[in-house]
């Protein structure tokens, strides 16, 4: 331990001659040995991060700040990411004195690393936003995403009534969902409600599984637990990971979505690998679920994508 | 001296208690639980399942069992009777739709042997929600009068403001207390 804090002490007072030295004998500053050298994706855009983070240069902090402000202002978003960010580049490659005609490039994948670390910031925002919001049944939006959800899963059942014991076949408690979402919010609905539109066979697959008259378990609340799950490694930057190696997708909420539903199909394989005794092992899997997604996440080159095949055979 | 005797000298060094908290889902454990170790409430997911915390409070070491309340769930409460000290029985005192599930539930638990001697502490949570009924209006629909097998007591509650939470965790403590710890 003590070790440990005098050597994060010690590379604190290193780490500006540790960068001249490489500055000096590379002719490159650490924003660009970290363009050229590290992996495009998560491995790139976290270093980027961290020295960004870590810069005790003047304009750099101010630029750190200046974008922390957009985000707060909920104005980062694409149309105006030529407005916000072609300043902020070329400040930040005048004060390290790269010429941007030489450096064309390193431009090209600094500008793609600040889209991806300032995005995932909105996102958090985006994302607390939409926990924050309660599940409201006077609320006309919410009850039709609600009885959506219904119709997408059991589409040849009929809903007789609003308040009905059907609800338990997908998986929530009692006869009214609404009191299911609880810390979660509109969140859970929303996350669920995706499963079920843009996964259609492999929410069916899922659904059909928690029926299982042996292995079966809560659809709708192991949803929402994991609803928990992915917020909280969002949250903790854990899933930046995911989030920074999506090719061709910013930070999102949609983003997010898809990591859901990753997170769902996969515990539902774990569980049901795992022959549960019964209902009440849900909180051990669920811990070990949770360790094995951190620790693929810990590894910068992991990309999780859903294996539908096994869906159509 | 035999095994067990060792154990209950090191319980009763250690002032362990345990304490099952249950009730119908939506009534409220995990946000007491929560509540009551200092932790964020405002991020509960439904259990399912269980949470165990161990804290600290007033000296004594406290092993709460959480165990998840809704309707599939509930046959497997018995797999946590064996040596309860406290059961804190947790009401969603705005919920009175369901106050008769609640009686039966709570009926068909005190009926239980393994519990036979453990105090029981009824939560009125939610009492800060317009709506909530009152503490006369519970006790008669829980007919909680006619409990003659077991020391209880009734206390109106909030997890969300924190409201007597602490006072009736008190009350249970010092009742088992007075029981498993004054023999010596």
């Amino acid at each position: 331990m003590i070790i440990l804090k005098i050597w994060s002490v010690l590379q604190w007072y290193l780490r500006p001659f540790i960068k001249w030295f490489l500055r000096k004998t590379t002719r490159l500053c650490e924003l660009q040995r970290i363009c050229y050298g590290e992996q495009a994706g998560a491995p790139r855009t976290c270093s980027v991060e961290k020295s960004l983070m870590l810069s005790r240069t003047q304009c750099v902090k101010e630029i750190v700040t200046y974008l922390d402000n957009v985000v707060n202002e909920r104005r980062f978003v694409s149309e105006y990411f030529t407005d916000i960010l072609d300043p902020s580049i070329s400040i930040i490659m005048r004060a390290k004195k790269i010429n941007p005609k030489l450096h064309e490039s390193f431009s090209v994948s600094f500008r793609k690393c600040l889209e991806s670390i300032w995005s995932y910031k909105s996102l958090i925002i985006a994302i607390e936003e939409l926990r924050c919001c309660q599940f409201d049944s006077n609320n006309s939006e919410h009850e039709k995403k609600l009885l959506r959800l219904w119709d997408l899963l059991v589409p040849d059942d009929k809903l007789e009534a609003r308040v009905t014991k059907k609800w338990q076949h997908i998986g929530f408690q009692g006869d009214d969902p609404k009191t299911d979402f609880r810390g979660m919010g509109i969140l859970g609905l929303e996350n669920l409600l995706f499963f079920a539109t843009e996964y259609p066979q492999a929410s069916s697959h899922v659904l059909s599984h928690s029926l299982h008259p042996k292995y079966g378990y809560t659809f709708a609340i192991v949803g929402i637990n994991l609803t928990s799950m992915a917020y909280y490694l969002l949250q903790d930057g854990s899933a930046k990971t995911y989030m920074f190696n999506a090719r061709n997708h910013l930070p999102s909420i949609n983003l997010f979505h898809r990591f859901y539903c990753y997170l769902f199909f996969e515990f539902d394989k774990m569980w049901i690998e795992s022959k549960p005794e019964n209902i009440m092992e849900f909180s051990i899997i669920f811990k070990r679920f949770e360790n094995a997604i951190r620790t693929e996440l810990a590894d910068p080159a992991t990309v999780f994508r859903i294996n539908i095949e096994i869906d159509t055979i | 001296m035999g095994f067990l005797t060792i154990l209950k000298k090191l319980r009763q060094k250690e002032k362990e208690m345990r304490i099952l908290m249950l009730g119908l889902d939506n009534a409220g454990k995990t946000t007491i639980l929560k509540r009551f170790n200092g932790e964020p409430i405002d991020t509960i997911s439904p259990t399912l399942g269980f949470n165990i915390k161990t804290l600290e409070h007033r000296g004594y070491k406290l092993n709460i069992w959480d165990v998840g309340g809704q309707k599939s769930l509930r046959s497997y409460w018995k797999n946590y009777f064996e040596s309860t000290d406290g059961v804190a029985w947790v009401v969603d005192s705005a919920d009175a739709r369901r106050l008769a599930d609640c009686k039966r539930e709570l009926r068909a638990l005190l009926r239980e042997e393994r519990l036979a001697g453990a105090t029981l502490l009824v939560l009125a949570n939610k009492s800060d929600l317009p709506g909530a009924l009152s503490l006369q209006q519970l006790r008669e629909a829980l007919e909680l009068d006619s409990i003659k097998t077991h020391h209880w007591r009734i206390v109106r509650c909030s997890a969300v403001t924190g409201e007597n939470l602490l006072e009736g965790m008190d009350w249970m403590l010092d009742d088992i207390a007075s029981r498993i710890f004054s023999i010596d």
